[in-house]
């Protein structure tokens, strides 16, 4: 039975091999049956038992997170079809492009599946090595600066956290999940909080965690749109996914409290940083940095706002892919990142316009999506473990995060412009309409959302 | 035992605070060479001595991946790019990179006798840690690509020392992994740097990453 577990790996190393050739189309027809293929599976592993080896670890929380992966690598591969052809002077050939995305998406996956904490460390920093690249894809000299500047701050943050395995494994002996998850440490030892903590900062450095955090807004603003989708819907996540891991086997005060001030400090600054943003897609990086320290917030209290975490970190993924999408319509037609540039959205292209504040809306937590639940639950369970002063300073910045925004991005679809109709057609509209609506539909799936993550599996 | 790895930590020190003093790319290149080979050595002496295969495998592969794959990659990325063949205006000047790199050395000690001494009881368990923040400080003090990666190699290469010296019974798949992630980064960040060169320039969309 282990085998099902295993087949989105299986299936993207295939589709990553198969775009080796040059067959005209065939990279994306491969990409395609891959993705679907992989939400087919994804789909089913939810209705069976939890799974554990030698090598594969599979809970609740590895399947909603393998769920999570394939539905935006889906839409992104889906996405790019249409959208490469707005690149001007590619890096590469598509068929590479796909390549890299088919193994990127490999190593999420195996990051969260394998029952052993090196080799996620392992997983996570091969995502960097399998998506620099994309992130270069424009092939202009800032997106090389921002992918080198990826490839050395991600690569030293990590290094932390191969330190904080050396610091685990001194103090447990072993690094595999499983035996780690079943040892119920209580009373952490200096070196184990220590590691943990490092742990926290080292992949916090991927998630976008303060004070790790500055390759995002440049990777994710000069990354083409369906790389920043990918990464800001799902990458992220991936990291948080090992951080939730580390809380789960060390749950000391201290941890918890350290990781708490980091998602704090991050929801903090990037909402301050918000408001001076001239560039959307940068807007949205650290609207994204936002949303992966309420997440913190949410995986450090544990309880109700653990499951307000995972609900947000769902209902994220699929409107921000939805929000950078649209950015890159946006991109394609009007050639610039800068809003002031950019006038009248809503009248030269309408349906992207429309998607665009609706999962404008969704990314900033206004209900009824579902980040309005799970910021909600987060927030219930930061009233619970602290002052009441801790929260509302929190909702604050939450609140001009918000303004901050749609705000923006209000001005950008209403504003006049004299300029003609250019919308994009079919693929280009309904993939983030569909991503959008997808954020606002979670909320009806909260019951078998909570249920996975109590008992492992729908019944 | 403990004496040989002091030995090879301070000689791994001693390697790389060359290397903060040094200008020339080719020569940084080589030194981080050698700092590799040593800890292969070490490596390869204390599977010996402890009679595990798997430690010696790694030694095997410590030796060919970063003391001899990597560096030869690089300096043929250097044979080709002349440019790149000096620091042309390091951030910090020799003078203050000395005094700086010495300080850490120092600042090591006393956070290690600080922190960690109480739990890890290793005589000599700073030097791990200078050689972390030796790597740090030499990314962060240059603006040569290739010095930077090297900076973060060293880095890695202390992590390796440490862990292979206190805990040889580390799974070997994880640090097989590791090593094939390391090929991975300096394979892609050696297109990157290339590429670098080469891509259209715009000094326009500069100003996008900033703030």
């Amino acid at each position: 039975m282990g085998y099902i577990y295993s087949l989105p790996m299986i299936f993207t190393a295939i589709g990553a091999v198969l775009c080796l050739s040059r067959s005209m189309y065939f990279e994306e027809f491969v990409s395609v049956i891959s993705a679907l293929a992989t939400v087919v599976v994804t789909g089913t592993v939810v209705f069976l038992p939890d799974f554990s080896n030698g090598f594969l670890y599979i809970d609740g929380l590895s399947k909603i997170m393998l769920i999570m992966i394939s539905a935006i690598y889906t839409s992104t591969v889906i996405f790019s079809t249409t959208y490469m052809k707005y690149i001007e002077n590619p890096l590469f050939e598509k068929n590479f492009y796909y390549f890299l995305m088919n193994l990127f998406a490999f190593t999420m996956f195996f990051t969260v599946s394998v029952n052993n904490f090196g080799l996620m460390w392992v997983g996570v920093e091969a995502t960097t090595v399998t998506s620099a690249l994309l992130v270069a894809t424009e092939n202009n000299e800032s997106s090389m600066e921002a992918t080198w500047r990826y490839i050395i701050i991600v690569s030293s943050g990590l290094i932390i956290s191969l330190l904080s395995n050396v610091f685990i494994y001194s103090a447990t002996h072993t690094l595999s999940l499983s035996m780690l998850m079943s040892m119920k440490v209580t009373n952490a030892g200096k070196i184990l909080t220590l590691g943990s903590m490092m742990a926290i900062v080292g992949y916090g450095t991927k998630a976008g965690i303060f004070p790790m955090h500055t390759w995002l807004p440049d990777v994710h603003g000069k990354a083409p749109a369906p790389v920043s989708a990918i990464f800001s819907g799902v990458l992220l996540p991936v990291a948080l996914y090992v951080m939730a891991r580390i809380l789960q086997i060390v749950p000391v005060e201290s941890v918890r409290i350290f990781s708490f001030a980091l998602g704090f400090l991050t929801v903090l600054i990037a909402a301050v940083l918000m408001v001076a943003q001239g560039h959307y897609k940068r807007l949205f990086a650290y609207s994204t940095m936002e949303n992966m320290g309420m997440a913190l917030i949410g995986l450090s209290l544990g309880k109700y706002a653990f499951i307000g975490a995972i609900i947000l970190l769902i209902s994220h993924a699929f409107a921000k892919s939805s929000a950078f999408f649209l950015t890159g319509n946006v991109l394609a037609k009007y050639k610039s990142h800068k809003m002031t540039d950019v006038k009248g959205i809503s009248k030269r292209m309408p349906f992207t316009a429309y998607t665009l504040m609706f999962s404008s809306m969704a990314v900033t937590g206004t209900p009824p999506f579902g980040t309005f639940i799970g910021e909600f639950m987060i927030i219930y369970g930061m009233l619970l473990n602290f002052p009441l002063f801790y929260t509302l300073t929190l909702v604050g910045f939450l609140a001009l995060a918000f303004i901050a925004v749609n705000f923006k991005i209000g001005k950008m679809i209403f504003s006049e412009s004299d300029g003609e109709m250019m919308e994009r057609k079919r693929v280009g509209r309904i993939v983030p309409m569909v991503n959008t609506s997808l954020a606002f539909l979670v909320v009806f799936l909260i019951p078998q959302i909570q249920e996975i993550l109590s008992k492992g599996m729908i019944r | 035992m403990e004496k040989f790895f002091a030995l090879i930590g301070f000689f791994e020190i001693l390697l790389v605070l060359f290397m903060q003093w040094e200008v020339y790319t080719k020569k940084i290149i080589t030194t981080f060479s050698i700092a590799s080979y040593t800890i292969a050595v070490f490596l390869f002496y204390l599977g010996i001595m402890e009679n595990k295969y798997l430690v010696v495998i790694l030694a095997v592969l410590t030796a060919g991946v970063r003391g001899f794959f990597i560096p030869w990659f690089m300096k043929k990325r250097i044979v080709r790019d002349p440019w790149r063949e000096r620091e042309i205006k390091p951030t910090i000047s020799t003078a203050l990179s000395i005094l700086i790199s010495l300080s850490v050395v120092i600042f090591a000690y006393v956070l290690y006798r600080i922190t960690f001494y109480d739990s890890v009881h290793l005589s000599d368990g700073s030097i791990p840690i200078a050689l972390i923040l030796q790597g740090v400080f030499l990314m962060i003090s240059r603006r040569n690509a290739f010095i930077q990666l090297i900076g973060y190699m060293m880095m890695e290469n202390a992590i390796f020392l440490f862990e292979g010296y206190l805990f040889p019974a580390l799974p070997f798949i994880v640090e097989a992994g590791v090593i094939l992630d390391l090929i991975g980064i300096i394979a892609i960040a050696g297109i990157v740097v290339k590429m670098m060169k080469n891509s259209t320039t715009d000094s326009n969309e500069f100003d996008e990453l900033k703030g």
